[in-house]
């Protein structure tokens, strides 16, 4: 997407007013870039940055987020919600279970619609199809976000899970249209995460695994993300739609609905409408845990016109929850499987969606990672973004990038011949030599999956003499290594009598609870090219340069830091008859 | 990137070793898979535009 080769703009078009839309089945969000280069989420009028994505329709009034929302407790067959991911799509092919407290999903035409009663005339109900709502909602958030900045919104990114599919992300862009939104560019909710992190000033461009788990209300999303230079490759996905925030609300429901029944002989979950305000209440209980050690729940007139006052603490409340914890972490876990990836290299866990708010998951989580890898959540640390603003963010840092380009420009460079790139299926490194054995060891430069053209440098230091030295460039084999710590001397432990017992055959209790420690080791493969570099001064530095092409050809440039000359040379792209036998 | 920096030393050259011009290729890389880049982030969008002006890094640097 390149800024300045318009070839003679002509006509100017209106000026563009851009923000960024996170559009969820519970919640959406606005965001924009500010002048100074700062995404910033939208407040709407009702002072929301998380905006149920819900509408009302009320004696001919339509309500909209928050306010829609609490119309789920006496007008819930008016109330459409939970519909982002019908769009699109055909009626068979819809899971209709998150709407079954509110409007429910119906076969028209060739799509989805709601039934609703949109004038107050009773008995005029009419089918809303899913593209209809989905317009109005986006036209409330970006009339939000223009009154907010006091410009007319008209065009915005805006992001889709990673199994959007062409279908869906059409009905979304027509959708938008209607609404007076030009979508100038559709990105992935788990990239706008990684982005919205990245974005910081303070972050360094690095080679990184990046996991993104994005738990959310009604549906629980994992990306692993190879992250390359800053440039992003998603090498696995695992979805769960029926595992997110509304399980740890039931959990809690059940919880009060049993306590309640206990007292009052009559099960609160029975009726509709006790049933949605004790959702209501359990969600905000569960809000309310996040924060801070016990939460309340009250709720007036729950059932049989008996109001109803309980609290629950947190350990209660995590024992609760913990089927739905451990749902989380397997979909993580299994994320990782199938990015042929282990635990161990992850570098960056980010927490995404309302639902990570919860300490409890992200204390989980970092049970599960390796030390090394950051979990990046508001209770494990202190710099996390808030993990519901994340896809907003990234959508506005990403629509301030690209807003001055013109649409031609910007489907060019999302067009798979620019996206699909070849990846390395190896780390490329260098041979050095550790301190004390004789045998070299493998520094990657470049890791596996990293999209070519790539280069990579790195300073390498040399024996304490200088002299002549040899660079070995290889590819790098990446393996884990598992082995049980040497078992401690034990002091006070064996009975007295039993010193003379082989140590390893104990039929120990302490030594099996050992925990294997596992690592990653590097191992040198094949080979690809050497050069020397000879008479290096004492104390002296070798930079190497390692480049690969956008046809897989390698060239090599070393030389001594501060030193002339050098070396360069260059290694053909691999045979065409050599394909798949790596 | 930033150059990275290793510690540990590069290991002496051994003796007898020759090459041209002081380099030796011995084999190319693996084959590579082929995957999709996001189009997202001011990174990718330099790689497209060098990939749309068929330009190297060295070139785009200037
Ligand atoms: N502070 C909090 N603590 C715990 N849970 C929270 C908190 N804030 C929001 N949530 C929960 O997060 C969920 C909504 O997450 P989010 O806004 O990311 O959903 P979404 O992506 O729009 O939804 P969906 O998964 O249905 O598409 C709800 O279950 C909500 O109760
Ligand atoms: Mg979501």
């Amino acid at each position: 997407m390149s800024d300045q080769e318009g070839t003679g703009a002509a006509s100017t078009p209106p000026e563009r007013i851009v923000i960024g839309i996170a559009f969820g089945n519970s919640n959406s969000s606005i965001a924009f870039t500010s002048k100074e280069g700062k995404a910033e989420v939208i407040a709407n009028e009702d002072g929301d940055r998380q905006i149920p994505s819900m509408l009302s329709y009320v004696q001919g009034e339509e309500y909209h987020g928050t306010q829609a929302k609490t119309h789920l407790v006496r007008n819930s067959k008016n109330t459409i919600a939970y519909f982002r991911d019908f769009l699109g799509q055909d009626f068979k092919s819809i899971d209709p279970t998150p709407c079954h407290a509110s409007a429910h999903p119906i076969e028209h035409e060739s799509t989805v619609a709601f039934s609703i009663q949109e004038s107050a005339e009773e008995g005029t109900h009419v089918p809303i199809t899913v593209s209809e709502i989905t317009t109005r909602h986006l036209r409330r958030l970006a009339s939000s976000a223009s009154d907010f900045l006091g410009k007319s919104v008209n065009a915005a990114v805006i992001t889709v899970p990673t199994d959007f599919s062409e279908k869906q992300r059409d009905a979304l862009i027509s959708a938008a249209q209607v609404a007076g939104i030009d979508i100038l560019q559709i990105i992935h909710e788990p990239i706008a995460t990684v982005l919205a992190y990245d974005a910081r000033p303070e972050s360094k461009v690095l080679d990184k695994v990046v996991v993104v788990a994005d738990f959310g209300g009604t549906r629980s999303d994992v990306a692993i993300i190879a992250s390359r230079g800053g440039m992003y490759t998603i090498l696995a996905t695992a979805h769960d739609y029926s595992l997110g925030g509304a399980n740890l609300d039931q959990a809690l429901i059940d919880y009060f609905a049993k306590e309640f029944t206990k007292k009052h002989k009559t099960d609160p979950r029975e009726n509709t409408r006790s049933l949605a305000k004790l959702k209501l209440e359990a969600e905000a209980t569960k809000k309310a845990l996040s924060l801070g050690a016990s939460g309340s729940f009250s709720v007036e007139s729950l059932a049989d016109g008996i109001d109803y006052n309980s609290t629950v603490n947190r350990t209660r409340y995590e024992l609760l929850a913990g089927k739905v914890f451990s749902g989380f972490t397997r979909l993580v876990e299994g994320a990782i499987q199938k990015a042929g990836l282990d635990v161990l290299d992850v570098d960056e866990v980010i927490l995404s969606g309302g639902a990570s708010h919860t300490p409890k998951i992200a204390c989980i989580l970092q049970s599960v990672f390796p030390e090394k890898a950051s979990i990046l959540a508001p209770s494990t640390s202190a710099t996390a973004i808030n993990p519901s603003e994340l896809a907003a963010r990234g959508a506005a840092i990403q629509a301030n990038l690209i807003q001055e380009f013109d649409k031609e420009d910007i489907e060019q460079s999302t067009h798979p011949v620019v996206t699909a790139t070849p990846h390395l299926a190896y780390a490329i490194g260098v041979v050095a030599i550790s301190s004390d054995e004789k045998h070299g060891i493998f520094k990657p430069l470049m890791e596996a999956e990293t999209a070519v053209p790539v280069r990579r440098s790195a300073q390498i230091a040399t024996p304490k003499e200088g002299g002549d030295v040899l660079i070995r460039i290889c590819e790098g084999l990446r393996e884990i290594k598992a082995h049980k710590p040497e078992p401690k001397p034990k002091v006070n432990g064996n009975k007295p009598g039993n010193a003379s017992d082989g140590d390893g055959e104990d039929s120990g209790v302490s030594d099996d609870d050992e925990e294997e420690i596992r690592q990653i080791v590097w191992k040198a493969g094949r080979v690809l090219a050497e050069a020397a570099i000879r008479g290096v001064k004492k104390g002296g530095k070798v930079e190497v340069g390692v480049n690969v092409g956008e046809d897989l050809s390698l060239s090599i440039t070393a030389r001594e830091v501060g030193g002339k000359g050098g070396v360069r040379g260059v290694v053909g792209r691999p045979k065409a008859a050599e394909n798949g036998s790596a | 990137m930033a150059s990275t920096q290793v510690i540990l030393p590069l290991p002496i050259l051994p003796e007898g070793w020759t090459g041209e011009k002081d380099f030796r290729p011995f084999s190319s890389i693996s084959t590579a898979t082929s995957r999709n880049i996001e189009p997202v982030g001011p990174h990718f969008l330099a790689h497209a535009r060098r990939k749309r002006h068929q330009r190297t890094f060295s070139e785009d640097d200037r």
